[in-house]
């Protein structure tokens, strides 16, 4: 009967770990997916920023800046990516402010195209900064930290983003 | 809309042939997407399988449960999983989309048993409950696999955020406006007339409400006329009702859906004196859509619906005084019941399907980012194995 209880209990410990240590998989797979969705809307916004700053919408010197913010944000690396996609959203903030009297078919494609994908952004944030979240909470507990659950996945970190000047 | 055609899956919790706010919901956005070419499943119970359109996979006859202060017919139960997991595998999905996976269902197994891109949508408003707190260590577990969450309305996000501690996209429900949009003025309905659809023999519903604010509101409308639309039992409501108000009140029974935007453009102020259980009040957007001049009950659903106030008028819930002062109020000033109106309207074609059905493929296609498609979890293919069983 001893015998029988304690590899009950074992057989009951395994699972538990490897039930454990599926959900933190499961959960770095859903960090990896919602960034790689945010990254793609995101390199798609520069490319829009940059065929903006070559139209007619803007002038020379916002043309600069755009460009300039476009650039730095394809290039940055993770840690600063944020910042540069701030600057991005500033760039382009000062540029719609003045967009009302955009009148060729072109130019308000690509203006459509980015209000839309702004949209986007809007919830794929929402979306990756929730699945970063809970990784962060589910990796803080103790089983995972004593059993080394999450093996050499990096701890996610969490997305910086001024929602609000988007 | 899409330029490559998906295999989309779709999971009602609720018995598909009794009617229900998630069901029409669930039809309406199926039928939207048939119709842009993807392939889309629902899973649901249902009593009858022979009627069932042919897009949905009837899982098991819906057991009754209290549930929510309602009848819930949901379905769980080892041959409902067992149907659940034989629909995935067959299925095929690129996608998943649950609605309500936090309550007893199937959505909840299918959450379980599946892998891969899912969406969850979930559409209750509750108060906070112990229980749902006692349940959030179990459900947390499951509702994580969601990819995206959706909630119809910022009353449903923050039950969602209290209760099991996650954030959600809003995408509210969807309505038909252009059904709405062109009703007529039918002179049997104009005038100082009140309109209120519903079963209003709920008591949630809230015709008590209006029924109390009557005998003020006549003594400054003397011509005041309610109209109720709807199916119950109209003489055990009259007979609660002072006899001298009685002949005020005329019951239309249930109204076809075209008579519905005739009687909503036509009825001087729309009535929803609900005292709660409403998520989304998807009969304030069709008001609304149609033009009417809506004056409603300030329980958070609604009061999102209406932006606070600006699209349509909102009285103290359960205040009866309140409801006849804004009624007298805006009958004596047509000039800003039409502006409130006209606001309303405009406002409304964001509930239009086009616009709805668009976000919630958005939010599909975010989840799909990489994705191989949804299969069985690992759990229940190793179990599979391990019975002997191929999954194929």
């Amino acid at each position: 009967m001893k015998y029988l209880s304690a590899i009950f209990f074992i057989a009951l410990a395994a699972w538990y770990l490897s039930y454990s240590a599926t959900r933190l998989d499961r959960l770095h797979t859903r960090v990896e997916t919602s960034w790689a969705n945010l990254d793609g809307l995101l390199q798609r916004r520069a490319a829009i920023a940059i065929e903006i700053a070559r139209s007619e919408i803007s002038d020379p010197a916002s043309s600069l800046l755009l460009t300039f913010a476009a650039h730095q944000a394809r290039e940055a690396s993770v840690r600063d990516r944020s910042q540069a996609e701030t600057g991005l959203s500033g760039a382009l903030g000062i540029l719609l402010a003045s967009s009302d009297e955009v009148t060729g078919a072109n130019e308000k494609d690509l203006l459509r195209e980015l209000a839309e994908l702004t949209e986007k952004i809007r919830m794929a944030i929402s979306m990756h900064v929730d699945a970063v979240t809970r990784t962060q909470l589910v990796r803080r507990k103790w089983i995972n930290r004593v059993f080394r659950l999450a093996g050499t996945a990096p701890l996610p970190v969490t997305y910086e983003f001024e929602a609000d000047i988007l | 809309m899409p330029l490559s055609k998906k295999r989309i899956g779709i999971v009602c919790p609720y018995g598909w042939d009794t009617p229900g706010g998630v069901q029409s919901h669930i039809r309406d956005l199926a039928e939207y997407l048939i119709r842009q070419g993807h392939y889309v499943s629902v899973l649901a119970p249902a009593i009858e399988d022979e009627d069932l359109p042919e897009y949905v996979t009837s899982a098991g006859r819906p057991i009754a449960i209290p549930y929510n202060g309602a009848v819930a017919r949901v379905l769980f139960g080892p041959i409902a999983f067992s149907r659940v997991r034989q629909w995935l595998t067959n299925g095929k999905f690129d996608v998943i989309h649950l609605h309500e996976p936090a309550i007893p269902s199937i959505s909840l197994l299918a959450c379980w048993a599946a892998e891969g891109p899912m969406v969850g949508t979930f559409h209750a408003a509750a108060k906070r409950q112990k229980v749902t707190f006692a349940v959030a260590p179990f459900l947390e577990p499951v509702i994580e696999k969601l990819g995206a969450r959706i909630a119809v309305s910022e009353a449903a996000r923050e039950t969602l955020t209290e209760h099991l501690d996650t954030d959600a996209i809003v995408v509210p429900n969807g309505i038909y406006a252009s059904q709405y949009r062109n009703g007529s003025l039918d002179s049997r309905w104009t005038g100082n007339t009140i309109g209120f659809i519903g079963r209003f023999e709920e008591p949630r519903k809230g015709l008590d409400i209006l029924v109390a604010a009557l005998p003020v509101i006549a003594l400054a409308i003397p011509d005041i006329k309610v109209f109720i639309a709807g199916p119950g039992d109209s003489e055990a409501v009259l007979k609660n009702i002072d006899p001298s108000l009685r002949h005020r009140f005329t019951f239309l029974g249930r109204i076809s859906e075209h008579d519905k935007a005739d009687f909503l453009a036509s009825v001087g102020l729309y009535i929803a004196p609900n005292t709660g259980g409403e998520s989304f009040g998807i009969i304030l957007a069709e008001a609304l859509a149609a033009g009417a001049s809506v004056v409603a009950s300030d329980i958070p659903a609604f009061d999102s619906l209406l932006g606070h106030g600006k699209y349509g008028t909102l009285f103290e819930s359960e205040n009866p005084n309140d409801l006849s002062q804004k009624v007298i109020g805006l009958l004596n000033d047509p000039v800003a019941r039409r502006a409130i109106a006209e606001r309303g309207k405009l406002y409304a074609q964001e509930f239009d399907w086009d616009v709805v059905a668009e976000k919630i493929y958005d939010v599909y296609e975010m989840a799909m980012v990489g994705g191989s498609g949804v299969t069985l979890s690992s759990e229940n293919r190793a179990w599979n194995k391990f019975l002997g069983r191929q999954s194929q």
